[in-house]
């Protein structure tokens, strides 16, 4: 994207437009003069630092998983034992290969849900014209300002009610009904294609859904793909849904079974921090390795958000 | 290693369902007798079992082949047990704190056993009286008592000879003589603690050192007493020791970061002296540090008398619970005498692997106590850790629970976080007392 | 991921929206139909997991409810309960002064290294992905690492400033410092903000910058001039967002501080936030009644405070289609 072209899309571009985003043009340009000058040094110092600040937490958290429990505030980077039993321990006290498969399929499970259904009701605002249009995409936008507490309690009873607490369903089964701030993203998208095109299907006979699946949606990929992952973010992080929903042990996702494992060997209780440390680290790298392969959509999805349009 | 602390470990592969009834793919056919309720049963808030435990579950597998149980490990999580009986989907059996069981009886959560008590023909008088009190609430019975925790002073020998004191020194009769010696053991250098000289405990033993000053926190009734002001002049006392050593967010932090299981354990590294704790550390301390010299003292009023109060856990029945009969016949086999005995044979087992000794067992069921003491509790060689073991042995007998109370849960609640705040220094203790009182008598009010 | 919106961009949609209308009164009856058709599973959604919700929220706040036995309408007093609750009273307090401290901190912090960011070129790429590394980092999993490196004796991050000669606080155990703490946990996943200002950054038109130098403008008058004017949609929706976010604050702080009946016993007041105790309430003790009272009001709060933003940054906010 360029600063001069209209932004529809919230930020993301259509297929087609094949240009990497890595680097926006603006700075391309910048750079073009050539390699490290002078001028740039402080900076990169700065980074540089901050960069120590935001990578060490990490490398210690690796670290740390690998101590024997007597080390783990030694603080030094390199344990003078490598304990790797850490990791067979974290296996066998805890089932965490139970709970990584549990976060691997409601994660999925709510990532593909919510993009469909997201995108067919962005496509229906973007496509259409028909009364009280404005009124509920209104509603829709409204919707993100309403703080999940909110209503945390009432649907906790709706599910209660349909016999579905104490499963995983509600962890995943709203996003069905799609999901305020996706359908925003991807109408902005729907409505970045050209126009020609449906208009074109319309003429061959295309169905109004064929429009959808057949045009929209493969045209759509990158926008598809923030969504995608950033769903899979969303759900694979969430503590609070689980707390709620979940209570056997069996079908915990990760961060729900990290808290336990917290509770039990944490704070309060035996401290053994080696073992909170190497579940920590299973619980993360499953992101980490998401991160590296959807980097690019990631940063763009986000950098939407600040972008002016 | 094998700790007598249930919780240790969590949970042997993901679903420990321990299928007890055909083991082996040998197919067993369900069919239900009349005595003991077959089926199958899960349990909610037991952790994965140690020796002791498990040798108690083989009892019971061997005595009931008819009864599939299925553990689902973790700790007693209080959101987790209410939710499922809400969601009318509960365990058939929940492993808790006796303190607990009050509340979540008045709260329609637990089913009293009375009937399938008498059915099954369990005697109620083998178990110790403090703690079927504490599991009796309008003279209906809701749960059966399991461990039976005290408490006593542990002293780290080395530290505390080289400081010229004796165990008599850190007793808590003479709360002065204490004080000094606290401070004296304290160590710091600079902002950092290196060594606490005598831990209260604090929250958690606040019911032990108010006891010491003549006062019960919960009266016989239910009714919750925590503004008497011998309770607060104790808890002044105990939070002196404190802020005498560092004050509590120092002390707290350099806590956290103990060893408490392992070989590097706050007595072996120098970094506590002494401290009240429950019997099973014992068995921890010689497992992990054999060598240790270790020293203890009663706990004591401040005429010299020994107390200590107790605790422990319970089987309760959850309302919705399915299979009542065999959950009922689990807790039955789970605590009765011959069961406690194999599991005597057990840890004698784990021990002699280990060249290790055995520390006592202590089951709010007397005779099995007796029993196994007389069996397996030999002079060690280590008098420290035999002396030790026998104070245990000595509190068993003359312990104290809280008293049992329809709100028993939102009183500790309200005297845990008052402590909390004298903690962080944001009341004194007579006002947190008193604003304590008040929370509670409302949740008790609310009750009647 | 946070899925709230500015004001700003709900009349953009609006606007764009109503340059879409059709011209007149035709109708296309199967075009509607199948918009509806399209629209479907928001609408049912909506219905069922926003609007009924918030009824039976209502309803529930004036009964005694603990999912056990059946609701019991007890009129306001739960509304009074709360007037009164002590602990409401300091849990809105953590909050509020825990948002006060976070918002401006992270804005602040985020805006600096994408400021550096946006001067060293195409390295920017690489420092971007470091910053954002720590965001893919379940809280749960961020919250017991920083449990350990915030520790007031032996922690990381007291060792590291005792290197430059400071004594650090016990950040997990001293009530004065447990929020700067969890602010400092959080601020080490500010790098979305970065990202979201970065993006911003690189969209202020150069020549703006070469002119303003002509005229002899400072570098911070340029910033104040330029910078922050153009960059004022994007603050602002962070501000919205970050804020919100800071209100519902649970993940982290109950993590480190709550859950489990051991770690209850040492459960500190001063992180004791809004929907943690809302939590504690309606699944801990079963007082659903209460807390739906607790969640209406934490509703009122989040709208004053976000209609409040909304008028401030009518005066502050840039918008180019303004002028």
């Amino acid at each position: 994207m360029t600063a001069t072209q209209p932004v529809r899309g919230a930020g993301i571009e259509p297929e087609p437009a094949g240009e990497p985003l890595d680097v926006p043009p603006t700075a391309k340009a910048r750079t073009s003069g050539g390699g490290l000058s002078l001028r740039r040094l402080p900076y990169l110092a700065v980074l540089l630092l901050a960069s120590v600040l935001f990578l060490y937490p990490f490398l210690w958290l690796i670290s740390a998983s690998l101590k024997p429990r007597t080390e783990v505030f030694d603080n030094s980077l390199l344990p003078r034992v490598w304990r790797w039993a850490n990791y067979s321990d974290v296996w066998s006290y805890a089932p965490v290969l139970q709970w990584v498969t549990n976060s691997v399929v409601v994660a999925l499970t709510a990532a593909v849900t919510v993009t469909i259904s997201s995108a067919l009701v962005a496509f229906g605002f973007a496509y259409f014209r028909f009364p009280l249009r404005n009124l509920l995409f209104g509603l829709v936008l409204a919707t993100m300002m309403l703080p999940g507490a909110a209503t945390m309690i009432p649907v906790y009873l709706i599910w209660h009610r349909i016999g579905l607490t104490g499963t995983q369903v509600p962890l995943w089964a709203q996003n069905l009904f799609g999901s305020a701030f996706y359908i925003f993203l991807l109408r902005q998208f729907f409505l970045s294609l050209p126009r020609e095109y449906f208009e074109a299907a319309r003429v061959d006979g295309c169905s109004f859904f064929g429009l959808f699946w057949r045009i929209a949606l493969p045209l759509s990929r990158p926008a598809l793909v923030v969504v995608l992952v950033f769903e899979i973010q969303a759900s694979w992080t969430d503590l609070l849904r689980p707390l709620i929903y979940l209570q056997d042990p069996n079908l915990f996702t990760l961060p729900r079974g990290l808290k336990a494992v917290i509770d039990t060997f944490g704070n309060g209780g035996e401290q053994h921090w080696e073992i909170i440390m190497a579940a920590s680290l299973i619980a993360t790298v499953p992101l980490i390795v998401l991160f590296a392969f959807a980097q690019r959509h990631i940063m763009n999805g986000i950098a939407s958000q600040g972008r002016k349009g | 290693m094998s700790i007598d602390r249930r919780s240790f470990l969590f949970g042997a592969s993901g679903i420990a369902a321990l299928t007890i009834a055909g083991c082996g793919g040998v197919r067993q056919q369900t069919s239900p007798t009349a005595s003991s309720g077959a089926g199958s049963v899960t349990t909610q808030g037991f952790g994965k079992p140690d020796d002791v435990g498990q040798a108690r579950i083989d009892a019971f597998k061997k005595a009931h082949p008819n009864i599939t149980v299925r553990i689902n490990e973790g700790d007693f999580d209080p959101q987790q047990f209410l939710s499922s009986v809400a969601s009318g989907n509960p365990s058939d059996l929940v492993y808790l704190e006796r303190g607990l069981i009050g509340t979540y009886a008045a709260k329609g959560a637990l089913q009293p056993l009375d009937d399938l008590i008498s059915e099954l023909d369990i005697d109620t008088e083998q178990y110790r009286g403090p703690a079927m009190r504490q599991v009796t609430v309008d003279d209906k019975v809701y749960g059966i008592p399991e461990f039976y925790n005290t408490r006593n002073i542990l002293i780290n020998g080395k530290a505390m000879r080289e400081a010229g004191l004796s165990p008599q020194d850190l007793s808590t009769t003479d709360w002065n003589k204490l004080h000094a010696n606290a401070a004296k053991l304290y160590q710091a250098k600079g902002a950092k603690i290196s060594r606490i000289g005598f831990d209260p405990k604090l929250p958690e033993f606040l019911p032990l050192w108010a006891k010491a000053n003549g006062a019960d926190l919960v009266n016989s009734d239910g009714s919750p007493n925590l503004d008497d002001p011998k309770t607060a002049e104790a808890l002044a006392f105990a939070y002196s020791l404190i802020s005498e050593q560092g004050g509590w967010s120092k002390f707290k932090a350099f806590r956290d970061t103990w060893d408490i299981f392992g070989a590097g354990n706050a007595f072996v590294k120098n970094q506590a002296v002494a401290f009240p704790w429950e019997g099973w550390y014992v068995n921890v301390l010689v497992q992990a540090s054999p060598n240790l010299d270790l020293q203890s003292v009663p706990f004591t009023d401040r005429q010299g008398k020994p107390i200590s109060f107790c605790d422990g856990s319970a089987w309760a029945l959850p309302k919705g619970a399915k299979n009542a009969k065999a959950a009922v016949q689990w807790m039955k086999t789970m605590t009765a005498t011959e069961t406690w005995m194999q599991a005597g044979a057990a840890r004698a087992a784990t021990v002699a692997k280990n060249k290790s000794m055995f520390t006592g067992l202590w089951t709010a069921n007397v005779e099995a106590d007796h029993q196994v003491q007389d069996k397996y509790v030999k002079p060690s060689g280590r008098a420290g850790f035999d002396q030790a073991v026998s104070h245990y042995y000595a509190s068993t007998e003359t312990a104290f629970a809280v008293n049992s109370s329809k709100a028993g849960s939102e009183i500790k609640t309200a005297w845990t976080d008052a402590v909390n705040r004298v903690l962080a220094g944001r009341q004194a203790p007579e006002q947190a007392m008193r604003q304590a009182q008040s929370e509670a008598s409302k949740a008790y009010s609310a009750l009647k | 991921m946070t899925k709230t919106l500015t004001d700003k961009s709900i009349e953009r949609a609006a606007r764009s929206a109503a340059g879409r209308q059709p011209a007149g009164p035709r109708r296309n009856w199967r075009e509607i139909r199948a918009a509806y058709g399209f629209l479907s599973p928001w609408i049912i959604g909506f219905v069922v997991f926003t609007t009924a919700p918030m009824l039976i929220s209502l309803y529930l706040s004036f009964t005694d409810y603990d999912q056990i036995n059946a609701p019991n309408y007890v009129g306001t007093q739960n509304y009074q309960q709360l007037m009164s609750d002590p602990k409401v009273a300091l849990a809105l307090k953590n909050t509020l002064i825990y948002a006060v401290m976070y918002v401006p901190a992270a804005m602040a912090v985020a805006l600096g290294l994408a400021m550096v960011l946006n001067r060293v070129g195409r390295a920017a790429g690489f420092f971007r992905t470091v910053f954002y590394l720590p965001v893919m980092t379940p809280t749960v999993a961020a919250a017991a690492l920083f449990l350990l490196l915030l520790n007031g004796q032996k922690g990381l991050i007291n060792r590291s400033l005792m290197l430059i000669g400071v004594h650090g606080p016990n950040w997990t155990t001293d009530s004065a410092w447990i929020k700067p703490g969890l602010a400092l946990t959080m601020l080490w996943g500010l790098g979305g903000t970065v990202v979201i200002y970065l993006a911003a950054l690189q969209q202020v038109p150069k020549d703006l910058y070469e002119a303003a130098q002509l005229d002899g403008a400072g570098s911070f008058n340029r910033f104040r001039r330029i910078t922050l004017p153009m960059i004022s949609g994007a603050l602002f929706f962070t501000m919205i967002v970050l804020t919100i976010n800071s209100l519902q604050m649970f993940d982290q702080a109950y993590t480190m501080f709550f859950g489990g009946q051991q770690q209850s016993t040492y459960a500190n007041d001063a992180a004791l936030f809004y929907v943690i105790y809302l939590f504690q309430q309606a699944f801990g003790v079963l007082h659903m009644g209460y807390a739906s009272a607790l969640a209406w009001l934490l509703f009122g709060i989040i709208l004053l405070i976000t209609a409040v933003q909304v008028r401030l940054s009518k005066r502050f906010v840039y918008y180019e289609g303004d002028r």
